[in-house]
C-alpha cells in the first residue's frame, strides 16, 4: 500500500529525515511513533503530496509526485488538528462528499454509526462542534469514501480522554481490508490500533517491529495501579511487596501503585485475586515515549534496529 | 468549460462570500456611496447643465479609485489566509482536487461576489443616472472598468495570500501594494516628474504599469476626449496615442495585472506541492 525507498525531505537546509525506505502492506495497522518534530507530519504530507520530498514514494501503486489525485482518492486524512470550516456539517460533508465522488448515504451511515446521526447534527455550525465530534466526522468522511489507507496525524493529541478513547475504539473496528497508519508520540494510541510500529527518529527509522519487540528491546516496565476496597489495602500492599517480579510498590491516595514488566501485569492482578482481595479497578501508565526511545535507541541493537536508521 | 471540481469551489467560495458581513457592508457603501454622488451631482445639471453629469461621473470614479482596490484585497486575502489559518485549505488539498483547481475556484468565487457587489452598489447610482438622461454607454463603460479594478485587485490580495505565511503578512503586504500604486504611486510620480523633470515619457509609461492611473486614465478618456481634466498627464497620452489606444492601453494594461499577479499566485499556490 506504501512504498518508501531513498525518501528525504529539507527545509531551509534543514533535512527533516533522509533516505527514509518502509514498505507498508495493505490491511496493515501501523503506528508512526516519533517525538515531536521527529518528521511525523512532514511524512504523512508528503504522502498526500501536500510537500514535495525527493525519493520514491508510492501509495497503492502510484507515485505520489506524478499521480496526486489519483493517490489522493485512495487515502482518507484525519489531522492533529481538525479544520474549521464555515458553515453547517451537513454542508461541509456534502462539500467533501462531492469533491471525492462519495455517497452522501454511505457517509451519513458512517456518522450514525458514530453517533453523530446527520438529521441531529446537520445543520448545527461547524465551529460549535467539538474537537472529538469533528474527528470522527472526518474519520466518517475517510471510511464513508471507501479508502484503501486511513492516514492519521495525531488525532486524539487535542482530545480529552473520553474523546480520545472513543476515537481510538472507532479506529480499531474499522475493516480490516483498510490499512491504517496512525502518526502519534502516546503509546497509549498505539496499543489500541497498530500492530507494527515504526519509529522516526533523529532523520530516519530507527525502529520497525511489533510493540512485543519494541518493549521488549527497551526492557521498560510500566506502572500498573490497582483500587482495591480500603480496608484491605494495607493487605493488598504486604503482597504486593512481597512479589518478586515487582520494582516498587507506591500509594497515591486510593490505589496502590507498582512497577511491573509490561507482560506481568495480569499476574499481579490474579495474586491479588487468589487472595480474595477484590480488585475495584486497574489501569496502566506507560512510560513516555521519550523515556521508552531513550532504552530503544540507546544502544542500537540489532535486536531494536529494523529499519534504515 | 470548467471542471466540475473547479465549480465546486467557486460556489463554495461564492455562497461563502454572499453570506459574509464584507458583501453587505461592501453593498451598502457602494449603494450609498455611489446614490450621494450620482444624485448630488445630477442636481447640479438642472442649474449648469451637462457640468452637472460630469460631477457625478467625476463622483463615481473616485469612488471607485478610493474604495474599489481595498475594498478587493480584503476577500482576496482572506479566501486564501484565512482557510490556511483555520487548516481548512490543507483539508482540502488532501482530498482528490489539484492546487489549480483549488486555486481557480477560489479565484473566480470570491472575483464572482465582488462583483455581485459592485452590480448592486454601482447598478443602482447606473440606473438612477439613466433615468436622469446620463448615456447607457458611459454607464456600461464605468461599470466595466470598475470591474476590471476589482479584479486587478482581486489578483494582487490573492498573490499577496499565496506568497506569504501568515494571514496578518498577507494583509500587511496587501496593503503595502495599494498604498505603493494608490498614494505613492500617484503622488510619487508627479513628485519625481516635478523635482528631477523625468522624461514625458516616462510619465506616459508609468500611466499604464500603475493599474489605478490606467483605470482612471482609461475611464475618463471615454467621456473626455482630450483628457483635460487630467492635466498635462492626460493631455501628453491622448497626443501620442489618442482616445483608442489610450482606451486600449488602458484596458490592456488592467487585464495584464488581473493575469500577472493572479497567474504569479496559481503558480506559488501549486509550488511547493508534491503533485498537481
Amino acid at each position: 500500500m506504501i512504498h518508501a525507498a531513498g525518501v528525504t525531505k529539507r527545509f531551509d537546509g534543514h533535512t527533516v529525515f533522509r533516505d527514509v525506505a518502509f514498505t507498508v502492506g495493505p490491511g496493515e495497522r501501523v503506528a508512526l511513533l516519533g517525538l515531536n518534530g521527529a518528521g511525523k507530519t512532514t511524512l504523512i504530507r508528503c504522502m498526500l503530496g501536500l510537500v514535495r520530498c525527493d525519493g520514491e514514494l508510492r501509495v497503492a501503486g502510484h507515485p505520489v509526485h506524478l499521480d496526486g489525485r489519483a493517490v489522493r482518492s485512495r487515502i482518507g486524512y484525519v489531522p492533529q488538528r481538525p479544520p474549521q470550516f464555515d458553515g453547517t456539517l451537513a454542508e461541509m460533508v456534502g462539500f467533501i462528499a462531492q469533491l471525492r465522488g462519495a455517497d452522501l448515504e454511505h457517509i451519513a451511515d458512517r456518522l450514525q454509526a458514530l453517533d453523530l446521526p446527520l438529521e441531529e447534527f446537520g445543520e448545527k455550525r461547524i465551529r460549535v462542534l467539538s474537537g472529538g465530534m469533528l474527528q470522527k466526522v472526518l474519520l466518517a468522511l475517510a471510511l464513508g469514501s471507501d479508502v484503501e489507507l486511513l492516514l492519521l496525524d495525531e488525532p486524539t493529541a487535542n482530545l480529552d480522554p473520553r474523546a480520545r478513547r472513543e476515537f481510538l475504539r472507532a479506529i480499531s473496528q474499522v475493516e480490516n481490508n483498510t490499512t491504517v497508519l496512525l502518526a502519534s508520540h502516546r503509546l497509549g494510541d498505539v496499543d489500541a490500533v497498530a500492530n507494527r510500529l515504526l519509529v522516526l527518529n533523529e532523520g530516519g527509522i530507527a525502529f520497525d517491529g511489533t510493540p512485543d519487540e519494541l518493549w521488549a528491546g527497551a526492557r521498560a516496565d510500566v506502572t500498573l495501579w490497582i483500587k482495591v476496597p480500603p480496608e484491605r489495602r494495607a493487605d493488598a500492599r504486604e503482597r504486593l511487596r512481597a512479589g518478586c517480579q515487582l520494582a516498587s510498590v507506591q500509594a497515591n491516595g486510593a490505589a496502590i501503585g507498582v512497577t511491573v514488566e509490561r507482560h506481568a501485569r495480569a499476574d499481579v492482578i490474579a495474586s491479588l485475586r487468589a487472595a480474595e482481595i477484590a480488585v475495584q479497578d486497574f489501569w496502566t501508565e506507560t512510560p513516555s515515549l521519550e523515556d521508552l526511545l531513550e532504552h530503544v535507541l540507546t544502544p542500537r541493537t540489532a535486536s531494536v534496529s529494523g529499519g534504515n536508521g | 468549460m470548467m471542471p466540475r471540481r473547479t465549480m465546486l469551489f467557486v460556489r463554495r467560495e461564492l455562497v461563502s462570500s454572499l453570506r459574509a458581513r464584507w458583501f453587505v457592508a461592501y453593498s451598502i457603501i457602494f449603494v450609498v456611496a455611489g446614490l450621494l454622488l450620482t444624485t448630488v451631482g445630477l442636481a447640479d445639471s438642472v442649474v449648469y447643465g451637462y457640468r452637472g453629469f460630469v460631477k457625478a461621473f467625476a463622483g463615481l470614479v473616485h469612488l471607485a479609485l478610493l474604495f474599489v482596490p481595498l475594498l478587493a484585497l480584503f476577500p482576496a486575502v482572506q479566501a486564501i489566509a484565512d482557510e490556511r489559518d483555520s487548516g481548512a485549505l490543507e483539508y482540502m488539498l488532501s482530498q482528490p482536487v489539484t492546487s489549480g483547481e483549488v486555486y481557480t475556484g477560489k479565484w473566480c468565487g470570491v472575483s464572482a461576489a465582488l462583483l455581485l457587489s459592485l452590480a448592486i452598489g454601482f447598478g443602482v447610482a447606473g440606473a438612477t443616472a439613466l433615468l436622469n438622461g446620463v448615456p447607457l454607454r458611459l454607464i456600461v463603460t464605468l461599470f466595466t472598468f470598475v470591474l476590471l479594478l476589482a479584479l486587478v485587485f482581486v489578483a494582487v490580495g490573492l498573490c499577496c495570500s499565496t506568497l506569504v505565511g501568515s494571514k496578518a503578512r498577507a494583509m500587511t503586504a496587501a496593503i503595502v501594494s495599494w498604498l505603493v500604486l494608490v498614494a505613492l504611486g500617484t503622488l510619487g510620480i508627479m513628485v519625481a516628474f516635478v523635482r528631477w523633470g523625468l522624461p514625458e515619457a516616462v510619465l506616459v509609461l508609468w500611466t499604464f504599469v500603475n493599474p489605478i492611473e490606467a483605470f482612471r486614465i482609461g475611464v475618463v478618456s471615454t467621456m473626455d476626449a482630450d483628457l483635460s481634466v487630467l492635466g498635462p498627464v492626460g493631455a501628453s497620452v491622448i497626443q501620442r496615442l489618442g482616445q483608442g489606444g489610450t482606451i486600449a492601453a488602458a484596458l490592456l494594461s488592467l487585464v495584464a495585472w488581473i493575469a500577472g499577479p493572479g497567474v504569479l499566485g496559481w503558480k506559488l499556490f501549486g509550488a511547493e506541492r508534491a503533485s498537481g
